[in-house]
């Protein structure tokens, strides 16, 4: 199993630790990952929100490098997988805009190049059973929250791989991994997104919002697969404690890291101390992976 | 492809050929029932078509109906068993159209009809099947919330009145993938129920090692089981085990001897080789009825089973029990024998004769040998000494000698042999070590992986990737083997081509090597038998032969190694192959084919179904596993697999497991019928497909489909039914508790555009009040809430029914949309967002969430209407235009119901009824020539014959006799007085019994019958027929419902309900002895039709039915025909109604069947159905004329409330719509290109004095709205209203409107707009959306001002003797079931006389006037019943009780001075009976004396004397029985 790997800036800068947990992962798995070489910035929410043909010419440029690869693209950031996605969807369906992209670009571009996510890889591709063969360190007695946010599965008619309004994907993946995924009601709500800088107010109030549902819902962990998830609810935690002051510590881990940790990889090798909030007591209580470092607010 | 618009009157005719006089319906929902009674009762033959297992489509699923509260079902039932009655309508079901050609008036269909695997003339719908049937799926009829069996019924008032199968028109994949072709399907759904012996036995039928197999199989079947997608498949194979295992323990209780084989035939046959395939083909021969006898080398039979497979996965005990069991069906074994030439034992070969031997004594051979060679490796050191072959090492260690090898053992092999034969090793004593070393990868090794995984665990340590080069020895004795890397094992194409580095080399050391590397076959010895690449026997692929006639091959020797299962399938299709041989037949077998192509297999018909990851089978520790060779898998306990077997998903849906068929006595199940076409010819058809709700899956965003306490409306329904899954208890589907707070979301699926469904679906708003109200009713507590956008209410009483569900019940009505629920977790409650009246965000919490669901047409309809070539819509509904509204593209075909737009039940009745009169109209020429009538003999004149009582007492299969001792009651029942016959019957109602009744009739000279079974409401009809049928009057009949009222609800009180069915016995003999006969009468119908209004309602059903032959007065009291149609120009979609109305005018003057009366009215009506007398009064004319006719319909029209406020009137800027409408049509309006036009809806109207709506004024507000904005695009239009009533398709109009410009806003009828007139209009209103007034001055101000009834409408109503609602319309016989009809016979009522509606509606009620009236008017004569009410004149006191309480006006009093009851008008209903003063009137059939009769037999409870002389002192108005009992007492019949 081949990918040509699109991790994107956030990967690369804030959310270095699910770049890392992602390879690990895919490693342990036997997913092979090559980097689009000299891959640029998605676009994400700043050129959509700004500029049609940047926020069109940005995902297909890097679509056209993949497509000298021959290997479809993955993709772990949840807005990296939608730009690239809507761009071939428009570039499918649009003469108009295919022209546009092919006109900015300077290069043809079909929309042939297949973009897939990580989560559709490990679910659907991979398979549950061969993950549930991989697990080293079950992660028993973890009751996690799995929050998918907007952009994962909506707009179903470009992205959907799982029920656009109930996913259950990573529900799936981390019950193979042994943990006990809770239904909750918030799974595709909105975490405040882009607003964590312009908007904190928002931010928190939201975060709030989600945290104390999934906490209702007995989880004692979220997980993600978004770096704006993650930063939102991880790293504004003091924050929401700050404002609201009525939740114990949750900590927000990648659906790579919790998988990684039930495959038996290090805590090292899958970023675990970037997390503000520290799964250390949470992760020691169950026992999936003593002596995990980081704790910016417990 | 459009309609053309421009076909304003609807084209009929059958282009000169003789039409033909039957007629097709499709689909047999409300619409198809009624159209097909309409058609059958005026003498066209019917066809209904239905795709499912039983008529009554959803209205049967309803609980109650809006706004009557009537239960749906009470009076649907009457209409379906009408139609089940009827013999000129034939129910096909499961059926659809296939092909039509053809034209209008002649067309020929094809149809194809899908197998119901239950004989409907035998079934008698006991149940026994069902009872039986392991299988539970939900129901469908339940719409999943409960369950039904495979075979089942929809409900129980189903007609046709028989159970069936709908089987998956796939195969399940379990049962596809067996090649063996065991019906796993089958034993897992009965091991589900714990029937073991009976899964046993299926399994069985197929498999003749059960335990064995239960044990070793590879399970292809589970590899394919569907539920391996949602969890784990089925643990089918340790199932198969469980079973065997269980039947074999318990032999004592369980009765387990093999099946008798079939007659003895006289070829006897030889079977080489006892393993599994040789011993297959020996017992399906031996059950052929050949005589077999096995031959096998080794001294035990069992083949690889034996020598091959290690004990601890198959212990010898377990094999011999089997094949003892095979040996007792009478096969011969001749073991440690080997043959060397097969053709030897040839009775007759040329081999043998070739040879100059002995002939053999068999007809043919079956050569199963196996494959026992060992494969070589082929590098040096092999033949060393301590190098053993696989299959050797494994034959000794299984045959118990314990083979001495060293203490450190390397396998060479990665397939399952290797695993045998590692695992043995490690189980040998003074082994240390064992070692694997395999060419493959750990992933690509052959062997299974769970096979792997257990020699994993027990020690076994694998090398892979490696080739060995040489075996390493040292004195003779192996020291280890060196060994390369392999560095591929397979190529692209996946085929064996290792690939080595010679480069990377290693060493193992052992001091024992096992190598297993494949299996040779030896069939050298079989010569003359051909043989092929690897020594491997040559035989056909399908028919197994050989080279050599008479000798037949198969298992490993042909295939190589192959797995139990496999061979075993070799087994099955040599036998049949040689059968066939032996009986000389050469067709090819036709044996279950085990193809596995997805699109063959089922899908998973429960995608729903909760995962549960699958039961692990119990295993030894591995301790204790390496001590011996004790079998290591232990078997499931009972529980562990029943809970396992429930796991199943019956993808085939029917598991064929059979039990149905054994349970059922009258035989009546066939589970091999297959699919028909058949050919009908028919004059018209009729589309009645009905909808489908909205898959409420599509809107995720609400949880249905996750969230358990969502639910669709019509599962709501569901749970409100008494005959529901809960009973008709209000409860949540997560935890079965009472809800406290409800909600229903409207428009789920209607009005979006998100997914295509922009139009309204006209019924959900009604339907939520409704299903609101009754929960209330059911649970008073409840708090229920209503989320609506616009709350429709536009028909008839609807405004009221709303009313007082807001106001007497509390229901609250909330308008905002809500966008999505969130499931609450712990508590599983919804959390709905709204926004309240101040527009802000409101989160409320609900205990359970209803989804009001769009109506769609049904997905299999959209294929049919190609086949038929009827244009659809963009939605997929039938095309039709608003003149032509029953008319589809296709000349010929016609649409009633809600596939011509979504409709409650009375518009869809309605039209039902219409499209039914379009097909009369077409095909009046050949009316009659179709349908028959039955004729009966003579009745016999029993009045001078002292009662002689038959009694007729049914088991109803087990349903009564198993509770109910009916040799008891007919024992006890031969004891009373009159009885001169009894006995009992397996089913009374079977065409056998009914011909012995018949028989017992004639032979003992009854002339009473009393039939002790179920109910009259389904059965009084069959057993009246019957004794017509032996000559005697029907009402001489009886019936005891011993059923139902004693069985079914005294099951647990076997001796009280057979005491009861004693009494109920005797009431009955004691109330027929007094039954007279009664003689049905007839009236005569005299003329045609009265339709009273010349409007489009008058003018379409006098040319309805005068195009059908019939005679028609049309009295108008205008001067000029056209009604209020007059002032309406076009219609929403664009249609000129002035030339309608002139093109139908010219129709009406010309039609010579027509006689218009133009400025007259009627004066006076006389007579009854099928006979009136009226008289006309035209302007100036004193005297008037005289008319007769049969029936009267009332088409007088409404008018449009002239305001009296907003100005109108005053002001010349003010008008009605109705006003506009005329203006815009005429082109004259004069307004500024900028104008304001403001509209205002509800004028005068939905307040205290007028309650109701007016329908239509929402539609023509945005009709002229668009209209103003083609003619005005500067103008800036306004509407004003309530809620926007523009349901079904108008829908898109309003959105048009909305996008064109035009503003809607909305007013609370508190806050209406105000206006100051002061020469400028200057209207102030209120916006709710910015919460403050707004202030608007027009330039022309519209009033929808309120449709009313005509000002006459008393006069008439009086002189009709028809009733009025509260609002002045004509109030019609019921407002669901019959809206065209009075409550008197032979009176209709069409048109906005009705109630407000449009023109397309109107229309068709008019033609619905003129199919209920053909069913008076095309018949000489009408049936009278004689079961109604007779006044005794001597008794009668003229006190007019009577004709007070009649609900039919049927008393009345005569010229002599009493009362009389007209018979054609009389329903029997008995009010006037009841209330007699002077109890003058008698209900003939229910006279007192056989009441007070009944009720003495009850009462005395002993058997009484004959009376000597008839006791009939009541009077009924019929001949009186003269008998007298000459004789002591009638002799008592025994059978």
């Amino acid at each position: 199993m081949k990918y040509s790997f699109f991790p994107g800036c956030s990967l690369e800068s804030t959310a270095w630790d699910f770049n890392r947990s992602t390879r690990a992962v895919c490693g342990a798995l036997d997913i092979e990952l090559e980097d689009i070489p000299d891959w640029v910035c998605c676009g994400s929410t700043p050129a959509h929100a700004s500029n049609a043909s940047l926020a069109l010419a940005l995902p297909v440029v890097n679509l056209q490098k993949a497509e000298l690869m021959g290997a479809p693209v993955m993709t772990a950031c949840a807005s990296c997988y939608s730009r690239l996605r809507t761009a071939n969807h428009k570039v499918r369906h649009q003469p108009a805009e295919r022209e546009r992209a092919e006109k900015v670009t300077g290069r043809p571009y079909d929309g042939g190049v297949e973009v897939v996510h990580l989560l559709d890889v490990l679910v659907n591709r991979v398979g549950l059973d061969a993950i549930r063969k991989r697990v080293r360190r079950p992660l028993h007695g973890l009751r996690v929250a799995s929050y998918y946010g907007c952009l994962l599965l909506r707009p179903p008619q470009i992205v959907a791989f799982d029920v656009p309004e109930h996913p259950t994907c990573m529900d799936s993946i981390l019950a193979a991994a042994g943990a006990s995924p809770v239904d909750w009601p918030y799974k595709t709500e909105c975490c405040g997104a882009g607003l964590s800088i312009t908007n904190a107010d928002v931010v928190c109030r939201l975060g709030h919002r989600l945290l104390s549902m999934a906490r209702q819902a007995g989880a004692n962990c979220l997980a993600v697969a978004c770096p704006m998830c993650q930063v939102n609810l991880d790293l504004r935690q003091a924050d929401i404690h700050k404002s609201y002051g009525d939740l114990p510590d949750t900590p927000v881990l990648y659906v790579t890291q919790l998988l990684g940790l039930a495959l038996g990889l290090a805590p090292d090798a899958l970023g675990l101390d970037a997390l503000s909030v520290s799964p250390t007591l949470l992760l020691r209580r169950g026992e999936v992976a003593p002596g995990v470092g980081g704790g910016a607010t417990s | 492809m459009t309609l053309n618009t421009q076909r304003l009157v609807p084209s009929s005719g059958a282009n000169g050929k003789e039409p033909c006089g039957a007629v097709l319906i499709c689909g047999a929902g409300i619409a198809g029932i009624q159209a097909s009674l309409d058609l059958a009762e005026s003498g066209f033959k019917v066809y209904l078509l239905e795709p499912s297992l039983a008529i009554g489509g959803k209205m049967a699923m309803l609980d109650k109906t809006f706004p009557t509260g009537d239960c749906a079902m009470c009076i649907i039932s009457p209409k379906l068993v009408a139609v089940g009655r009827n013999e000129n309508i034939e129910i096909i079901t499961l059926a659809e159209v296939e092909k039509i050609s053809g034209e209008a008036g002649n067309f020929e269909v094809v149809i194809r009809q899908r197998p119901r695997y239950v004989d409907s003339s035998r079934c008698n719908a006991c149940g026994d099947c069902a009872e039986a049937c392991p299988v539970t799926l939900p129901s469908e009829f339940d719409r999943g919330l409960g369950g039904r069996k495979a075979i089942f019924r929809p409900y129980p008032q189903a007609i046709p009145n028989v159970f069936g199968i709908v089987k998956s028109e796939r195969r399940a994949p379990c049962k596809a993938a067996c090649p063996a072709g065991v019906n796993v399907q089958g034993y897992v759904a009965l091991l589900a129920k714990g029937k073991i012996k009976e899964a046993y036995d299926v399994i069985r039928e197929r498999c003749p090692l059960p335990a064995v197999c239960g044990r070793i199989c590879q399970h292809p079947c589970e590899t394919r089981c569907n539920r391996k997608d949602l969890d784990e498949p089925v643990s089918a194979r340790d199932l198969k085990r469980f079973a065997a295992d269980y039947v074999y323990a318990h032999r004592e209780e369980i009765q387990d001897v093999p099946p008798q084989p079939a007659a003895p035939q006289k070829e006897k046959v030889a079977v080489i080789g006892g393993g599994p395939a040789g011993l297959t083909a020996a017992v399906d021969l031996r059950m052929l009825g050949y005589a077999v006898t096995v031959f096998d080398a080794n001294p035990l039979l069992g083949g690889m089973l034996r020598y091959g497979i290690p004990r601890y996965r198959l212990p010898a005990d377990v094999l011999d029990h089997e094949i003892q069991y095979l040996l007792d069906m009478g096969i011969e074994a001749k073991t440690s024998t080997r043959l060397t030439d097969p053709a030897k034992l040839l009775k007759s070969s040329a081999a043998a004769d070739g040879n100059g031997s002995e002939h053999g004594e068999f007809n043919a051979v079956f050569a199963a040998v196996g494959a026992w060679l060992s494969g070589k490796l082929g590098i040096p050191g092999e033949d060393a000494k301590d190098v053993w072959p696989g299959l050797k090492f494994l034959h000794e260690v299984n045959t118990g000698a314990r083979p001495t090898i060293g203490p450190n053992v390397l396998v060479i092999g990665g397939g399952d042999v290797a695993m045998d034969a590692a695992r043995c090793a490690r189980r040998l004593p003074g082994v240390k070590s064992v070692h694997l070393a395999c060419l493959e990868r750990r992933e690509e090794m052959p062997a299974h992986s769970w096979e792997a995984t257990e020699a994993l665990e027990e020690g076994v340590i694998f090398h892979t990737s490696i080739g060995p080069t040489k075996i390493l020895t040292e004195n003779e004795k192996v020291t280890g083997v060196a060994f390369r890397a392999c560095t591929r094992v397979f190529d692209e194409a996946g085929k064996f081509a290792p690939r080595f580095d010679d480069a990377q080399v290693s060493a193992l050391a052992a001091d024992t090597v096992i190598v297993t590397i494949g299996q040779g076959v030896d069939a050298a010895a079989l010569a003359p038998v051909a043989t092929g690449p690897g020594g491997r026997i040559l035989a056909d692929r399908e028919t197994l032969a050989t080279n050599v006639s008479g000798i037949f091959a198969g298992g490993d020797g042909v295939l190589g190694p192959v797995s139990l299962v496999d061979a075993m399938a070799h087994g099955h299709r040599a036998a049949q192959a040689i059968h066939r041989y032996l009986r000389g037949e050469t067709q090819p077998a036709n044996a279950p084919a085990t193809s596995t192509s997805e699109e063959k297999l089922a899908p998973n018909p429960q995608p729903d179904a909760k995962p549960e990851p699958r039961r692990p089978m119990p295993q030894a520790a591995v301790g204790e596993r390496l001590a011996g060779f004790r079998e290591i898998d232990l078997g499931y306990s009972q529980e562990e697999a029943i809970a396992e077997a429930r796991r199943c998903l019956s993808c085939g849906l029917c598991s064929e497991c059979r039990l149905c068929e054994k349970a059922c006595k009258p035989g009546a199940i066939c589970h091999d019928m297959a699919e028909k076409t058949r050919t009908l010819q028919v004059g018209a058809v009729l589309l009645t497909p009905g909808f489908e709700e909205f898959d409420a899956t599509k809107r995720g965003e609400f949880g249905y489909g996750f969230a358990p306490n969502v639910v669709t409306n019509v599962q709501f329904e569901r749970i409100l039914s008494a005959s529901g899954p809960t009973a008709g208890h209000v409860v949540r589907p997560s935890d079965g508790k009472t809800p406290k707070r409800l909600a229903f979301i409207q428009c789920v699926g209607s009005r979006d555009t998100g997914c295509d469904n922009d139009y309204c679906s006209s019924v959900c708003c009604m339907a939520a009040t409704k299903e609101a109200i009754l929960a209330k009713e059911h649970e008073p507590d409840l708090d229920i809430t209503i989320f609506f956008l616009d709350l429709r209410a536009f028909g008839k009483d609807f405004d009221r029914y709303c009313e007082r569900a807001k106001s007497q019940l509390g229901v609250r009505y909330i308008r905002s949309f809500i966008s999505r629920t969130y499931e609450m977790p712990g508590t599983k409650n919804l959390r709905v967002v709204y926004a309240n009246d101040a527009v802000q965000q409101v989160e409320e919490e609900f205990d359970m969430v209803v989804l009001s669901l769009g109506l769609e047409p049904s997905g299999s309809v959209q294929e049919q209407a190609e086949r038929l070539g009827v244009v659809l819509n963009r939605w997929g509904f039938s095309e039709t235009s608003e003149l032509c509204p029953l008319d589809t593209s296709r000349p010929g075909i016609f649409v009633g119901g809600a596939f011509q737009e979504p409709k409650d039940i009375p518009d869809t009745v309605m039209q039902a009824s219409a499209a039914a009169a379009r097909a009369m109209t077409l095909l009046a020429p050949a009316r009659g020539t179709c349908v028959r009538t039955k004729t009966y003999p003579p009745e016999r004149d029993v009045t001078d014959e002292p009662p002689r009582v038959g009694v007729f007492v049914c088991h109803c299969g087990s349903n009564i006799a198993s509770v109910v001792d009916v040799r008891a009651v007919v024992e006890r029942t031969r004891e009373l007085p009159y009885v001169a016959f009894a006995d009992h019957n397996l089913y009374t109602c079977a065409d056998d019994t009914q011909n012995l009744i018949k028989d017992t009739i004639a032979a003992y000279r009854l002339n009473r019958v009393i039939v002790a079974s179920c109910t009259p409401r389904t059965h009084e009809p069959i057993f009246r027929d019957t004794l017509r049928d032996a000559g005697l009057n029907p009402y001489l009949l009886e019936m005891a419902n011993i059923r139902d009222q004693c069985s079914w609800v005294h099951s647990q009180n076997p001796q009280e309900a057979t005491a009861k069915a004693i009494d109920l016995v005797r009431m009955a003999v004691s109330r027929v002895a007094r039954s007279v006969p009664l003689v049905d009468e007839t009236a005569p119908v005299r003329g045609g039709a009265l339709v009273v209004g010349g409007g489009v309602a008058g003018m379409t059903a006098a040319l309805a039915m005068a195009d059908q032959g019939f005679p028609v007065h049309l009295v108008e009291k205008q001067r000029a025909l056209g009604g209020t149609a007059r002032e309406i120009h076009t219609t929403l979609d664009g249609q000129d109604v002035g030339a309608f109305l002139d093109q139908t005018i010219a129709r009406v003057t010309d039609n010579p069947r027509i006689t218009v009366h133009l400025g007259s009215r009627v004066a006076k009506v006389d007579g009854h159905v099928g006979s009136f007398t009226s008289r006309l009064l035209c302007d100036g004319d004193g005297a008037g004329t005289e008319i007769k006719h049969g029936v009267i319909v009332v088409a007088t029209g409404a008018t449009e409330q002239k305001p009296q406020t907003y100005g109108y009137g005053s002001d010349a800027r003010v008008l009605t719509q109705l006003e506009l409408s005329g203006r815009i049509g005429r082109d004259d309006l004069d307004l500024p290109t900028n104008a304001t036009v403001v509209m205002i809806q509800c004028v005068e109207q939905r307040n205290q004095e007028r309650p109701y709506c007016s329908r239509v004024c929402c539609t023509t507000a945005v009709k002229n709205a668009l209209l103003l904005r083609a003619r005005f695009p500067a103008a800036r239009i306004m509407v004003l209203y309530r809620d926007m009533r523009t349901y079904g398709f108008r829908e898109t109009a309003y959105r048009r409107a909305r996008e064109e410009g035009v503003l809607f806003v909305r007013y609370e009828p508190e806050r209406p707009p105000q206006l100051d007139l002061d020469g400028h209009l200057r209207l102030r209103l209120y916006e709710p959306a910015v919460g403050r007034d707004l202030l608007v001055r027009p330039d022309l101000l519209v009033l929808a001002a309120p449709v009313v009834p005509r000002a006459d409408r008393g006069e008439l109503s009086e002189l009709l003797r028809v009733p009025l609602n509260a609002d002045g319309f004509f109030l019609e016989a019921h407002m669901k079931l019959r809206p065209v009809d009075f409550a008197s016979e032979g009176l209709f009522l069409c048109g906005t006389a009705h109630a407000p509606k449009f023109i397309s509606e109107t229309i068709s009620q008019a033609n619905a006037v003129a199919g209920r009236a053909a069913s008076i008017l095309s018949r000489e004569e009408i049936p009278v019943s004689s079961q109604i009410a007779w006044v005794d004149p001597d008794k009668c006191i003229s006190c007019m009780t009577c004709v007070h309480v009649c609900p039919y006006m049927a008393p009345h009093v005569g010229l002599n001075n009493k009362a009389e009851v007209q018979g054609t008008v009389c329903m029997g209903c008995g009010s006037c009976t009841s209330d007699c003063p002077a109890r003058a009137i008698t209900l003939r059939n229910y006279a007192s004396t056989q009441i007070v009769a009944a009720i003495d037999g009850l009462l005395t409870g002993r058997a009484q004397e004959p009376d000597l002389e008839p006791v009939f002192p009541e009077q009924v108005g019929v001949a009186q029985p003269r008998w007298h009992v000459s004789q002591p007492a009638p002799a008592k019949g025994t059978p």
